[in-house]
Order: structure tokens, then C-alpha cells, then sequence
């Protein structure tokens, strides 16, 4: 009799345990300590960024771009104060131009460097004939300046659904607040899109020193 | 003797929070009071001087509190003395902030190995924004030419000194990955590293007593050590600083990338991602579903560093 209930409460100082260790188990899983993805799926409304007071508009200028993304609407870099001789129907239009004045018009300081050997592109794939103010693409719809991603975006198709997502290109200064994001002609030349090598700005130590 | 002083009132900080107006005020009162009177005696018994102004508030600073037992009024008190210091000891304006977390906001950073051309003006941006030691090199962000099939960042090469990007090579970038479940949190003995609720992990540098033991548990050399006094011009210092970010560090304390804190909250990117060209760094908000950081998790393939030791970084590697 007495070994029955010896071997009874063994058996119920196990059992309680184990319980006390799924216990403990379970407030070590409280939200404390729940990782990064359970903290990313569970974060299904959209954060208001504007509530970040102190990230105020910059001063530089931008226009709202044509197209969202998954936020919503957003604004892109302007590009045309930054064309030195913008517009371009100042000089190209049906006026005859003086010979000596040549060199300043000809765009000799332009290096085209945009595809790969056959497939070099030349000034009026992207230029406009018509309306020289205007870009146009292989449909023959203009395309204004400040939203070139529209025609960068016909053949770098990849490239742009990043750059609307945010994987490609980057951010004004800001993470929070209106979204401001670089235009394509803001880091890369049109001319010449593949950015250039240079010598690195420092070096770093080896990682255990 | 000062340094004695230190220790004593950093052992105590457990029992402050109980005991209010305990033995603890009383030496702080007498202390302030002695400091007073004995920087009086140094200059000569006139009192009001600069020398015995900033003997006082370094009296008040050996005694305070850890940050996060602080109040907000201790916190702005504190952070007005160490303005008013940085002003008499090296006669600079600084503007120091004690900004607290944004609620709903998660920090987390994304790196794009195939981007990165090995610039390394993150690096460089990286020492001037967090007034960075120049005569020890201290860096938190570091850059390495790799080779393809590489993933190991001891293996490669930060002294390159050619014109990059070079053909064939891919550069990977390391910083402080800020893990949910940090293994130097846990290893500090006296708590002056935490997570904030931001997931930023931060370093109460007062509180740090530089047994370097978190250096050693962190997995991916995200820590720094200052042997010595950090030393920065004074006309290169950042002036806009903040007290758990790029406040100037002292000789044997820990330090580490914030996120650079001073900027992230107050919603600027940090400086790294601000100064890359090429876009091969996104920052954002992990709680925002529309952010761009919650795009590259989505749609790019992603992984992290050591994934396996469990850490949980909140910086992921990706590729176009």
C-alpha cells in the first residue's frame, strides 16, 4: 500500500513538473520576447509617418509623381531646374542659328554611353523631334523631363518596380514623412548611366582588430 | 579617488529605485556640497568661477542615475549640464537630446550586396556624424571587397586601395545588426546596454564600466572600444548630438552604431544610408507595411548574418 502511494507521488511530482516547465516556457514566449518576424506579421496598419513632426519638408524641388506606390502617392526630385539650358526650344526651334555660335550648341560635352555595343542608343530614342521640351518613348508619347521614370522604366521595367517599392534608388534625407525619393537622373547620368569607379573615401580595419 | 566615487554610485543603481531619499541623496547632497567647497579652496576661495562651475557639475554628473531610472526632468537636467561642460571644456555649443522612441516604429536595415560598389562614403559619413575617434580609427561601419561565393566578412579585404568597383568582386558592408536577442545585452553586468523599444541597442555611457565582456559575446564585432580619449577636432564635431548616440565617449567605455539615433528619431535616415550613392542601403520602419524596408523583405532575397546563432538581427543582406 505504502509503495502505491510512494510511486503515485513520483508520479504526480513529475507531472507537476513538467506543467511548471511548459509553464515557464510559455512566459518566456510573451511579447517581451517575440522576434522580428512575429513583430512584422502582426504589424498590418500602416504607420502614419507624418506624425514624425520634426521630419519637415526640404528645400528642394519636387514634383508629385505619376504614378504610387504601395503607400500611396509621392514626390520625386525635380529634374528640370537642374537642365542648365532648359527649355530646350530656347535654341531648337525654326530660327537660323549664327555658325560661330556652333560649339555652344552642338552638345559636344555630352558623352553617350547608354547600352550595350549594337544596341547604343542615340539622341532621339529618347529625345523628342517634334517638341524638343519633351522626352518620348517607342509609342511616341512626350514624356515630361521631371518624370523620366516613365521612360527609364520601358526598358529597366525591373528596375522601376523596385525603385516604386523602395528596393532601388533612395530616399530624401528622410525615412519618415512625405515620401520624397530620388528621380533615375538624379544618381545616374542619362548619357552615361553606369556609375563611374573611383578611388574608396577611407579603408576599414579587419573585423576582430 | 573620483573614480572610486563612481563605482560606489553606479553598485547602488538597483536599490535607487526603491529607496527614495535614502543614504544615496544624502552623500549626493554632501558630495555636491564638498565639491563646492573644496573647488572654492582650489581657486582661491572665489566661488562662480568656471573652474569650480565645472567641478560642480562633474560632481552631478558621477551622481546620477541610469538612464532608463531617470525622469524626464533628471534626463533634461543632465543633458543641460553636459551641454554647459562641453561648452567650458572645449568652448563648443553643443545641442544635446534626450528624444524619446516614436511609438509603432521598429528600425530595421536592409543592404544590397550587389549594389554596393565599395565607395565607402558610409564610412566616412559614419566617423564625422558620430564624432568618431580619428587618432584610433574607431569605425562602425566597415566595408569588404569579397569575392563571389564568399559570406564571410573576416575573409575579406577593407584596405583595398584601387578604383572600385572592381569586375568580379562584391562588397559587403557590417555595422552593429541591432538583434532583437542580443547576446551582448545579456552578457553586461552592470545593464548600461539595452534595447530600446525603437530596436535601437543603445549604450548608457556612464554606466559602462568597460569589462569589454559585451565585445566579446557579439558574434559580428559590432563593438567598439575606446582604449583611450576619443579625440576629434574640435571644428569637426557634430554638434547635434544625442545622449545614448554620438555624445563624445570617454576613455574605457563601450561604443557602437545607434542607428545613428540623433537622426532616425527625429525621422532622418542615418547617416550611412544618407550618404551612399548607389542606394544599396535602406532604412525604415518595420511596423509600416508600406515602408521600403518591408518592400525589400517582401519581394527580394534576403538573408542574415549568421542567421543560425539566433540572434535576430534586424539587418538583412539582399540582392537584386
Amino acid at each position: 500500500m505504502s509503495k502505491v502511494s510512494y510511486v503515485t507521488g513520483l508520479f504526480l511530482g513529475a507531472l507537476a513538473t513538467v506543467v511548471m516547465m511548459n509553464q515557464a516556457a510559455t512566459a518566456s514566449g510573451s511579447p517581451g520576447s517575440e522576434s522580428v518576424k512575429d513583430k512584422i506579421e502582426h504589424a498590418t496598419e500602416p504607420f502614419d509617418s507624418m506624425k514624425v513632426t520634426t521630419a519637415y519638408p526640404l528645400p528642394v524641388k519636387t514634383v508629385e509623381a505619376r504614378e504610387q506606390y504601395q503607400g500611396g502617392g509621392f514626390k520625386v526630385l525635380a529634374r528640370k531646374d537642374q537642365i542648365t539650358r532648359f527649355r530646350c526650344s530656347v535654341c531648337h526651334n525654326d530660327k537660323p542659328v549664327k555658325v560661330q555660335n556652333g560649339v555652344l550648341f552642338t552638345h559636344s560635352d555630352i558623352q553617350l554611353n547608354h547600352g550595350l555595343g549594337r544596341n547604343m542608343l542615340t539622341c532621339n530614342e529618347c529625345h523628342s523631334i517634334q517638341d524638343r521640351d519633351f522626352l518620348v518613348d517607342k509609342e511616341g508619347r512626350k514624356i515630361d523631363f521631371d518624370h523620366s521614370y516613365q521612360l527609364c522604366g520601358k526598358c529597366h521595367f525591373r528596375q522601376k518596380r523596385d525603385w516604386l517599392g523602395g528596393a532601388h534608388g533612395k530616399r530624401e534625407t528622410y525615412w519618415a514623412g512625405e515620401r520624397v525619393v530620388r528621380n533615375c537622373t538624379s544618381c545616374h547620368s542619362p548619357h552615361s548611366p553606369a556609375f563611374p569607379t573611383k578611388m574608396p573615401a577611407t579603408y576599414s580595419l579587419p573585423l576582430d582588430e | 579617488m573620483d573614480s572610486s566615487k563612481k563605482k560606489e554610485g553606479r553598485m547602488q543603481t538597483e536599490d535607487m529605485a526603491e529607496k527614495k531619499s535614502s543614504r544615496r541623496d544624502f552623500i549626493k547632497k554632501m558630495s555636491i556640497a564638498a565639491a563646492a567647497g573644496s573647488a572654492g579652496l582650489v581657486v582661491g576661495g572665489c566661488s562662480g568661477t568656471p573652474a569650480s562651475e565645472k567641478m560642480g557639475l562633474k560632481w552631478q554628473e558621477y551622481f546620477k542615475k541610469h538612464y532608463r531610472l531617470m525622469t524626464q526632468e533628471e534626463k533634461d537636467a543632465t543633458v543641460t549640464r553636459l551641454e554647459r561642460l562641453a561648452k567650458l571644456e572645449r568652448g563648443i555649443d553643443v545641442q544635446m537630446s534626450d528624444q524619446g522612441p516614436h511609438e509603432q516604429v521598429l528600425f530595421g536595415y536592409a543592404f544590397n550586396i550587389s549594389r554596393c560598389k565599395g565607395y565607402m562614403d558610409c564610412v566616412e559619413a559614419c566617423v564625422q556624424e558620430n564624432n568618431l575617434d580619428r587618432r584610433g580609427k574607431t569605425q562602425y561601419v566597415r566595408i569588404f571587397e569579397m569575392d563571389p561565393g564568399q559570406l564571410d566578412p573576416t575573409a575579406g579585404d577593407g584596405q583595398y586601395h584601387h578604383e572600385v568597383p572592381v569586375k568580379n568582386k562584391f562588397y559587403m558592408g557590417v555595422q552593429c545588426f541591432h538583434c532583437e536577442n542580443a547576446p551582448c545585452i545579456k552578457a553586461c553586468p552592470t545593464k548600461a546596454t539595452w534595447r530600446e523599444p525603437d530596436g535601437i541597442v543603445v549604450i548608457d555611457y556612464d554606466w559602462c564600466i568597460g569589462c569589454r565582456y559585451c565585445l566579446a559575446a557579439c558574434p559580428y564585432w559590432g563593438r567598439r572600444f575606446n582604449w583611450g580619449d576619443p579625440e576629434v577636432p574640435n571644428e569637426e564635431i557634430n554638434l547635434k548630438q544625442h545622449y545614448l548616440g554620438n555624445r563624445m565617449r570617454m576613455k574605457g567605455v563601450m561604443e557602437k552604431c545607434t542607428f545613428c539615433i540623433q537622426r532616425t528619431r527625429q525621422g532622418k535616415l542615418p547617416a550611412c544610408a544618407d550618404a551612399c550613392p548607389t542606394g544599396s542601403r535602406v532604412f525604415g520602419n518595420l511596423l509600416d507595411p508600406d515602408s521600403e524596408i518591408r518592400f525589400v523583405l517582401a519581394n527580394k532575397k534576403v538573408f542574415r548574418f549568421k542567421e543560425d546563432l539566433g540572434t535576430d538581427p534586424k539587418f538583412w543582406y539582399f540582392m537584386d
